[in-house]
């Protein structure tokens, strides 16, 4: 997974519709940080940096690689685990 | 060791699992459906399914499991399928495939199906077809490159026990060949028919001793591709496991009469008198049926559980297999070595004289 590559939630993955969850086959995760700010933004059509790029609009003064840095690390996490495909 | 409060139940299970009914075209050696099965008579309807899928969303349950017998034996699953959805419930359906067109299963997808769950029974199909009594191996072979043109979850389960746990690594390899997003392996837990044949399938300690590192290699071969998740067999362990996540904490099973079940062999335990869907709603049911009190918290426990720290992990183990094994269902879990009958597993699990099948009805 890199700035180009772009993700999407795997089948049967998504975002409980009031809950800070996802649904995953099998379990929950409960989402921390902004986690949820980032699958949210995932629809098969943007790539990470268009991704970090509309995070940054919500959290003006955010430092852009910091930001780069924690979303790639949270969408590579959830890759491990089959939730995310680029 | 301080008692809890040993009534108070958790605001809602997690997970409901549904039986949609017990019939099945499959005839599993291991099925965990009770022995005494529901007749297609006494099921629950359409609407009242409705009724408790929304009851279940409502009280906070997020997971909704669809299973049998089988389940496509349901003329309206999809109506079903729409119901868990519409209510507000992630659907997973358990099923052997017998009867899943391409069509059909299109129809389960398009009214929200998320995940779907296919077992095997072997790697060889003579062996697979003997264990399932019936010749479904082919039809679940061809099955996954249909499922695969799906957006919907596909789970793989190899169930293992001592027919096939030599040939382990081999059956990984043909569910890594059919490529399902997670798998488990599951070593077959003794109830319902299982226990009938538990001589038949219960491996031996060199099995699954040599079993575990294949797993463990797999697990790690597979990062990042396929999710595994394996089941160990509780009969080898030290400790019990923490059957259903503890007792009324986690789950509720609706069996296909109505009856509200914590766990899918609860009724073996003869003293247990379980509520109905018909009659109650889902929340009442959590919180007041005496099925689910029985052994929520820790009142019901031995002297030696309350003095143990790994209560608050294994919840006194399993209700069913202490009733099974002992005869007494409030004794410590006999897989458990503090257990006074734990020397008994020690004899279960010697390899027994092969003895005859005996097929679910």
């Amino acid at each position: 997974m890199d700035l180009n590559s772009t993700p999407r939630l795997a089948p049967g993955c998504r975002l409980h519709p009031t809950e800070n969850v996802l649904l995953i086959p099998e379990g929950t995760l409960n989402l921390t940080g902004p986690t949820r700010e980032i699958l949210t933004r995932l629809d098969g059509s943007k790539n990470v940096t268009e991704v970090v790029t509309e995070l940054l609009q919500e959290y003006a003064g955010a430092d852009v690689i910091k930001v780069q840095g924690d979303v790639l690390s949270v969408l590579n996490r959830l890759a491990q685990r089959g939730i995310v495909r680029a | 060791m301080t008692q809890t409060n040993t009534t108070l139940a958790p605001s809602s299970p997690l997970s409901l699992i549904a039986e949609l009914t017990h019939r099945c075209p499959l005839h599993c050696l291991y099925c965990s459906n009770p022995i005494e099965m529901q007749k297609a008579e006494s099921e629950l309807s359409t609407e009242d399914w409705r009724r408790v899928f929304q009851q279940a969303a409502q009280m906070g349950v997020l997971h909704l499991h669809l299973t049998g017998g089988e389940p496509l034996a349901r003329r309206d699953l999809p109506e079903l399928i729409r119901a868990g959805r519409e209510a507000g419930l992630y659907v997973n359906m358990i099923t052997s495939g017998v009867g899943l067109t391409e069509d059909r299963l299109a129809m389960l997808v398009e009214v929200g199906l998320e995940h779907l769950q296919l077992s095997f029974q072997d790697l060889d199909e003579v062996s697979a077809n003997h264990i399932a009594g019936t010749r479904a191996h082919a039809i679940k072979l061809a099955l996954v490159p249909v499922l695969k043109r799906f957006p919907l979850a596909f789970t793989i389960n190899l169930v293992v026990h001592r027919m096939n746990l030599d040939r382990l690594e081999e059956f990984i390899a043909l569910a890594e060949l059919l490529n399902p997003d997670r798998l488990e392996i599951a070593h077959v837990q003794y109830y319902g028919w299982a226990l009938k044949n538990r001589s038949l399938l219960m491996p031996t300690e060199e099995q699954v001793q040599r079993s575990l590192p294949i797993v463990e290699a797999a697990k790690e071969r597979l990062k990042g591709k396929i999710h595994l998740e394996a089941v160990f067999p509780d009969y080898f362990g030290s400790f019990p496991k923490a059957c259903v996540g503890g007792w009324g904490r986690q789950m509720m099973l609706i069996d296909p009469a109505g009856q509200a079940l914590p766990c899918h062999s609860a009724a073996v335990i003869p003293e247990l008198q379980f509520d109905n869907v018909r009659e109650h709603d889902l929340a009442w049911i959590w919180q007041s049926s005496s099925a689910f009190q029985r052994f929520r918290g820790d009142a019901w426990m031995s002297d030696t559980c309350l003095a143990c720290p790994r209560k608050e992990r294994d919840f006194g183990g399993c209700r069913c297999q202490a009733f099974m094994l002992t005869g007494d269902p409030d004794a410590i879990d006999p897989v458990c070595s503090y257990s006074p009958h734990h020397g008994l597993l020690k004899n279960l699990r010697v390899s027994q004289p092969e003895t005859l099948p005996i097929w679910r009805g």
